[in-house]
């Protein structure tokens, strides 16, 4: 025990609402934090994580307040600190990394400004001259290109995963002995918070940092952290390294959290696959480009290239999947399938009718047949109007239904979504975001559609729901038919429910395969890449050492000649920078755009 | 780069603007009943002499063409001639026709460059004591919604907004010049003079102020970065001071731009009521003497202050919030 360094002492916290006494958030806490050691924290949303966060520096905000416990830091009982005892301490020696990088500084301020202010704030005695190269310093440490001119830019001059570095700049610049990092990795895409990972990771070594680890994912918390504290509904039901947890769990919920994590990888895998059937929906060489005003400039216009040359055939009856990380082009094509904007070049054909060529009347009658399903349930319903209207309101702007039928057609389909067809005169307030995607489900439905294009849909719902929800797809499919597009950045999702997939890079398709081919020989670089990111428990063919890749796409207005993945890819050949692949056809119906491909 | 830019693409547009509020005014004028020509000259003048002068001034050609003439004047600082004030300040009498050449009428452009600084001063001490009074009272509520503070301000904003400012010039020119001694209230004599009427301006003005800080500072405090601030260290007196009011303060740019002309109307008023040689006044008189080219000179004059100040809000905007191009 003597020569274990203990950096806080947590002793039975518990922390409550002002409002009520009654109620407890979190409950019962106790722990020790070692000096260069990470310990993790799981729980689900809702568990207590972020108000355990926030209380360990005293940081709590009505209606939230500290009913008893004690939290010790240096000799001192934290929560019992004058704010300024707190301010030698909190942001100082505590470091704290939230999990919205976006949102977390002021956005009228250049960001390097920001985390001098706060350095100066803490360490009033740096001047500002040597507060500036100490942030310069640590900004090269985490490998944020060209620091000298990124800080003096703005916060919304930042992608999500640079911010994020930015973040751990501002926590890591006092050379802090605690660091909290609350859900670090949640509002990033899988590539870019694996990179966040291994940052963490390099930086704890050269700091000597204990760090706490909170985190909604096992899988991610196992890649870090040395002991593992599992959260349920406020009190701490587990402790153990994170093998013993994996492999031994004895907490019921520890165990259900084990259980409802989606395999990936496994001998016991068995993923959907595909069959040949007829063409229903052909994407062919559509492009896309959005021209917008260059900042500063008189009359200078950017061409974004969102969507460049991307041909897909989606078949009858089958699951697609279209994968690939924020800014590849996923929302713009999503746009494009659903008709609600027209290529600039190429033609989409849907039962070999090309869309462009039809009258408006007829585009009308043919849009009941593809339905688009969005990503937010709250945001996609309107707030007045009563659910069955909001399900019949497609038959009355079709007006395909007589109207005596309406109600019927309506109570049919909320029934078939697993919706009370009673709750048809209530308002959408108070329903579950499950809840909530079954009514944008069975608004779709009442059309009886032959193609839905699920936009992200599930990536709002808690993994309980989420399976609900696929087992509804599937029943709907089978009896009705249905052809999905799941348009995802989620891979677990996709390896569970698709039987071909697509990987997206830069606004075109790199590689297209059956879910086996893809998840374990994938030919294309990227696809590697990708999959290497993805946090999971199975035993992860593609190292992350061996395939994650550095840095962010390039942006879609520069967009580098010859193979456009050729600025990332680890392997990439002379003829790369000139000559851009064109996708090759492989047995088996799949297709990879790679040089490298072509020559194995 | 941006700068000049922005300045050429705003001033193109505030041009285009002028031009549609001058003509609009222009012809207006010209339109409603009432002629000047009769005025000038006196009710007991003989026909001929009416219709000469009319020549005289150019008031028989069409009204584009007199507008065209309007424009060219205008481009060459010229304004025009009041047809009633001498440059000697009185007004003319009414009756005799025999009055002095045109030449000896005052430039309306000298009128308005005469009275201008009174009017600046005038409103410029307005908005500073308005902000004197607002800042407190809707910072504090901003920053405790649903609090004593947030009441009183409301409190505040609602007692200031049903006063009508002509009472409360003459209470207060009453109680503070007439019954006190303390301040002067009528005419135009020195500074003390501009006091007494800014401040009644600042009560009219300052409802909206406090409301508008209130409420976008209570909402910038919800943003997350300022609820993160005192984690990453950062004392509460400067997440106040340099951050959320400096994000609250675009909205009362915005605000600034549009209450200049509740600003600018009141101004008529109180200088009204409070004798003060401004704008306001030069302007009211001219209305009521059916001046033309006093009216038309006041007009282009204001709604080029319009543009100008709101071009200038909206470049402090965009400087202090980058995300903001215009």
């Amino acid at each position: 025990m003597a020569d274990r360094n203990i950096a806080l002492h947590v002793n039975s916290l518990a922390v409550g609402l002002q409002t009520d006494t009654g109620v407890k958030i979190i409950d019962d806490i106790s722990f020790e934090l070692e000096a260069g050691r990470v310990l993790g924290v799981i729980g689900e949303a809702g568990s207590g994580k972020t108000v355990l966060a926030r209380a360990l520096v005293n940081g709590l905000s009505e209606p939230l307040v500290t009913r008893s416990g004690e939290v010790v830091f240096d000799g001192h009982d934290v929560l019992k600190l004058s704010d300024a005892e707190l301010a030698g301490i909190r942001g100082n020696r505590i470091g704290y990394i939230g999990s919205n990088p976006a949102g977390a500084l002021d956005p009228t301020v250049p960001v390097g400004d920001q985390i001098v202010e706060k350095l100066r704030s803490v360490r009033p005695d740096i001047s500002k001259g040597s507060a500036t190269q100490r942030v310069l310093d640590v900004l090269n440490a985490v490998r944020i290109p060209s620091p000298e001119v990124r800080f003096h830019e703005f916060p919304f001059q930042f992608s999500g995963g640079m911010m994020q570095r930015v973040m751990i700049v501002d926590a890591l610049v006092t050379n802090p002995e605690i660091l909290i990092a609350d859900n670090i990795t949640q509002a990033l895409d899988v590539t870019v918070a694996a990179q966040i990972i291994r940052l963490i990771k390099e930086l704890r070594d050269q700091f000597s940092t204990a760090i706490l680890f909170i985190s909604s994912s096992l899988p991610v918390v196992q890649t870090i952290a040395d002991d593992v504290m599992v959260l349920q509904a406020g009190r701490i039901v587990e402790t153990a390294s994170p093998e013993v947890l994996i492999s031994k769990p004895r907490h019921d919920y520890t165990k259900s959290i084990l259980e409802r994590l989606p395999r990936i990888w496994g001998k016991d895998i068995t993923p959907p696959e595909a069959n040949d059937a007829p063409t229903l929906m052909s994407v062919t060489d559509v492009e896309r480009t959005y021209m917008v005003r260059k900042k500063g400039t008189f009359r200078g216009m950017n061409a974004v290239r969102a969507v460049r040359g991307m041909s897909i055939d989606i078949r009858q009856g089958e699951n697609i999947g279209i994968v690939g990380e924020s800014g590849c082009g996923k929302s713009t094509l999503t746009r494009l399938l659903a008709w609600l904007e027209e290529p600039d070049n190429g033609a989409i054909t849907f039962e070999g009718r090309d869309l462009s060529k039809l009258s408006h009347r007829e585009l009308t009658k043919m849009r009941q047949s593809f339905q688009l399903l969005l990503q937010d349930p709250y945001s996609s319903l309107p707030s007045r109007m009563s659910v069955g209207r909001i399900i019949a309101e497609p038959l009355l702007i079709h007006g395909t239904c007589p109207r005596g039928e309406i109600k019927g057609r309506v109570r049919d389909a909320m029934k078939e979504v697993g919706l009370d067809p009673d709750i048809e005169n209530q308002l959408t307030v108070g329903l579950g975001a499950g809840d909530r995607q079954r009514i944008n489900i069975a608004r779709a439905l009442v059309l009886e559609p032959k193609l839905m294009i699920l936009d992200e849909t599930l990536s709002a719902l808690d993994q309980i729901e989420q399976s609900k929800l696929f087992e509804l797809f599937d029943k709907l499919q089978k009896t009705h038919g249905f052809t999905y597009i799941f348009i995802s950045h989620d891979m677990a999702l996709v390896r569970k429910v698709c039987h071909r997939i697509a990987v997206m890079y830069l606004g075109r398709v790199v590689e297209l395969a059956d879910n086996k081919t893809l998840f374990e020989r994938p030919l294309h670089p990227y696809s590697r890449a990708l999959l290497s990111a993805v946090p999971t428990l199975d035993d992860h063919p593609f190292k992350t050492r061996d395939y994650l890749l550095e840095g962010e796409p390039p942006s879609p207005v520069h967009i580098p000649p010859g193979c456009s993945y050729r600025t990332r890819c680890p392997r990439a050949l002379d003829k790369c920078k000139t000559i851009d692949p064109s996708a090759r056809l492989l047995p088996g119906g799949g297709q990879v755009s790679c040089h490298l491909s072509d020559e194995e | 780069m941006y700068l000049l830019n922005f300045l050429v693409r705003r001033l193109f547009q505030g041009v285009i603007v002028l031009l549609i509020v001058t003509f609009a005014i222009f012809t207006l004028l010209r339109v409603v009943p009432g002629d000047p020509v009769r005025l000038i000259v006196g009710g007991m003048a003989p026909d001929e002499v009416v219709a000469q002068k009319a020549e005289e001034l150019g008031l028989n050609d069409p009204i584009p063409v007199q507008f065209a003439r309007y424009l060219g004047n205008i481009l060459q600082g010229d304004l025009g001639n009041s047809f009633l004030r001498p440059k000697s300040g009185a007004t003319v009498g009414a009756a005799a026709h025999d009055d002095p050449t045109r030449a000896d009428r005052a430039e309306v452009l000298d009128l308005i460059l005469e009275r201008i600084p009174l009017t600046l001063q005038l409103a410029a001490l307005a908005i500073v004591f308005a902000l004197i009074i607002s800042f407190p009272l809707g910072i504090a509520a901003g920053l405790n919604p649903g609090k004593w503070q947030d009441r009183l301000a409301f409190f505040a904003g609602s007692v200031f907004v049903s006063i009508p400012s002509f009472w409360l010039g003459v209470v207060l020119a009453l109680l503070l010049s007439v019954q006190w001694g303390i301040l002067p209230s009528i005419g135009y004599k020195g500074f003390e003079y501009t006091i007494l009427p800014a401040f009644v301006l600042a009560i009219e003005m300052s409802p909206f102020i406090i409301r508008t800080l209130s409420v976008s500072i209570a909402q910038v405090m919800q943003e997350e970065f300022i609820s993160v601030a005192p984690l990453r260290g950062l004392r509460r007196t400067r997440i106040v001071a340099a951050h959320a009011i400096r994000n609250a303060s675009i909205p009362l740019l915005n605000l600034f731009g549009i209450q200049l002309g509740v600003l600018l109307g009141g101004v008529l008023v109180i200088e009204l009521i409070f004798d003060y040689p401004g704008l306001g006044r030069l302007t009211i008189n001219a209305v009521l003497q059916r001046d033309f080219p006093v009216i038309q000179g006041v007009a282009v004059f204001i709604a080029g202050l319009f543009v100008f100040i709101n071009i200038a809000v909206d470049l402090a905007a965009s400087f202090i919030d980058p995300r903001l191009e215009y």
